[in-house]
């Protein structure tokens, strides 16, 4: 982007969002179906939902189970992506694997999952879990696979232990790649977390999401639709922030990422 | 060196798990651990899969996903690479459309499926919106990076010699860019056949997602996991079907993975 929208950071998505509530009110007072409310009607619920101590509940337990997920995830990737990524034989292990687990819709789990671990937040946590891990050990893989094999050879000849070289040398240089594998999981994560909820629902956003449309309160599903989306939007940046932290020293690899279940 | 043994020992290191995961499966199944209502044996979902295969009504509610699935994905192609190219060939369309698709890639786009039903109905249509919301990120996305790191040169000697702005897009920038709006597609068709099947799992009467739950409403354990290991092959499938289609259309440009 150029000129002068990139003087203030974040301004231009910010005009785009506002952009996009005027198209909606605009094409919602033009076509005035009951299943479209202008986007004045439904901002006026964001706050009345967010006040709600029942649905900061709901909001709190989707993002706490988000969170275990995503957390287990990582400790169980990053340790596989980065050992099959120097080791042929375990990339050869794990490869044909992760292929054949890569078309399956994991949330479409759900319903299996739930006869095993109940409605509880085991399930639904697992199911984030098994969404999350492919793109990072992906990531993680590619990350590892590129890592200067002449460093490992000097820190392997100046004594470094094996686990000490994947940890202190692997890891750090793989870690922009694992941090675009991460990001690409973050958006996974809530994808699989709305669609956990919406399939087994008992709590969480994609709860009261699809229970208001059920009870037709039309204004509480969009208002819903703009918390979940600005969710998405919020976690987005704020991993944006970290990662300008943690890797700014290397090149952005990307600019968007997107990803899905 | 013995390249082939080495790719051959790879493939069998590689079948390992998956029948070590078969294995353990029908170990469960048979020793009793798990009674058949809560995990089937794999050979009886195996051959309730078969059974399926050749059942007409099975191949029906196969073809409304699919019907769904490739009208999303066509809808999605088409938006995702005009609204790409354009991006890269005009500053305006650019600075119009990248804010926008910042803010609305990171959203999970499930959370919309309500608005497609309240807007579009229970329908084919909004299941199709869904898919097209999702797939057209990355089609989007991989046709503006692949066409904006065309070489201007070639599109400078190009409309040198007096092509129009159009015909060069189509004969010089786009081919160029043939592999990554390719790659952007095949995310996108894998995307596709998850989203397609998560949406008639939400709301549904018929198709495969309809199909499983349905068989989970009613405890028929084998009869979920058929439809759920039928869209898994088909995601394989295409996928492969994608990739044998990239290798002809790429043939002389340079190998990537």
């Amino acid at each position: 982007m150029s000129g002068r929208l990139d003087a203030i950071p974040g301004l231009a998505p910010l005009i785009a969002f506002i952009a996009l509530l005027i198209a909606w009110e605009a094409t919602a007072r033009a076509i005035g179906i009951e299943g479209l409310p202008p986007a004045s009607q439904a901002l006026v619920q964001v706050p009345a939902i967010l006040g709600d101590p029942e649905s900061l509940l709901n909001i709190a337990a989707s993002l706490r189970r988000m969170a275990i997920g995503f957390a287990l995830a990582l400790c169980f990737a990053i340790p596989v992506g980065l050992t099959m990524g120097r080791s042929r034989r375990i990339a050869a292990f794990f490869n044909p694997l992760l292929m054949v687990i890569y078309p399956v819709p994991k949330a479409a789990l759900m319903p299996i999952i739930m006869l095993w671990l109940g409605v509880g937040d085991a399930s639904k946590t697992l199911v984030i879990f098994l969404g999350v891990t492919l793109p990072i050990i992906y990531h993680s893989y590619q990350g590892s696979r590129a890592v200067e094999e002449k460093i490992l050879w000097s820190a392997a000849a100046m004594g470094m232990g094996p686990l000490a070289r994947l940890t202190r040398i692997v890891l750090p240089a793989a870690l922009p790649e694992i941090l675009v594998g991460c990001r690409t999981g973050l958006v996974l994560a809530l994808i699989t977390m709305v669609t956990s909820e919406m399939i087994a629902r008992q709590t969480g956003v994609g709860n009261i999401l699809f229970n208001s449309l059920d009870m037709a309160q039309y204004d509480t599903v969009y208002a819903m639709i703009l918390i979940i989306g600005g969710l998405g939007y919020a976690l987005d940046f704020a991993f944006e922030r970290l990662h300008r932290r943690l890797v700014g020293w290397a090149a952005p690899a990307y600019d968007i990422v997107v990803g899905t279940t | 060196m013995n390249g082939r043994a080495l790719l051959v020992g790879d493939v069998l290191i590689g079948l390992v798990p998956i029948v070590l995961i078969i294995a353990l499966w029908q170990a469960l199944a048979a020793s009793g651990v798990a009674p058949p209502a809560l995990l089937p044996a794999p050979m009886a979902v195996f051959r309730r899969l078969i059974e399926q295969l050749g059942s007409l009504t099975y191949l029906q509610h196969a073809a409304t996903t699919l019907f769904r699935l490739f009208a999303g994905f066509g809808m999605a192609v088409a938006i995702g690479v005009v609204l790409g190219a354009a991006a890269t060939g005009s500053r305006a369309m650019k600075a119009g459309l990248m804010p926008l698709v910042r803010v609305l890639a990171p959203v999970p786009k499930v959370a919309l499926y309500p608005a497609f039903i309240l807007t579009l109905g229970f329908d084919n249509a909004s299941k199709i919106a869904l898919v097209v919301a999702d797939a057209v990120f990355p089609i989007l996305l991989a046709t503006y990076q692949g066409t904006s790191a065309v070489e201007p040169k070639l599109a400078w000697a190009a409309q040198a010699v007096g092509v129009s702005r159009l015909r060069c897009l189509f004969t010089v920038v786009l081919p160029a860019a043939l592999p990554s709006v390719l790659t952007g597609c095949r995310i996108g068709l894998v995307i596709s056949c998850i989203v397609v099947f998560l949406a008639e799992m939400i709301t549904s009467t018929d198709g495969l997602g309809h199909l499983l739950v349905r068989a989970a409403r009613n405890f028929q354990t084998v009869d979920m996991f058929v439809p759920l290991i039928t869209i898994s092959l088909l995601g394989l499938l295409l996928n492969a079907g994608f990739n044998a289609l990239r290798r002809r259309l790429l043939t002389g440009f340079p190998e990537e993975d």
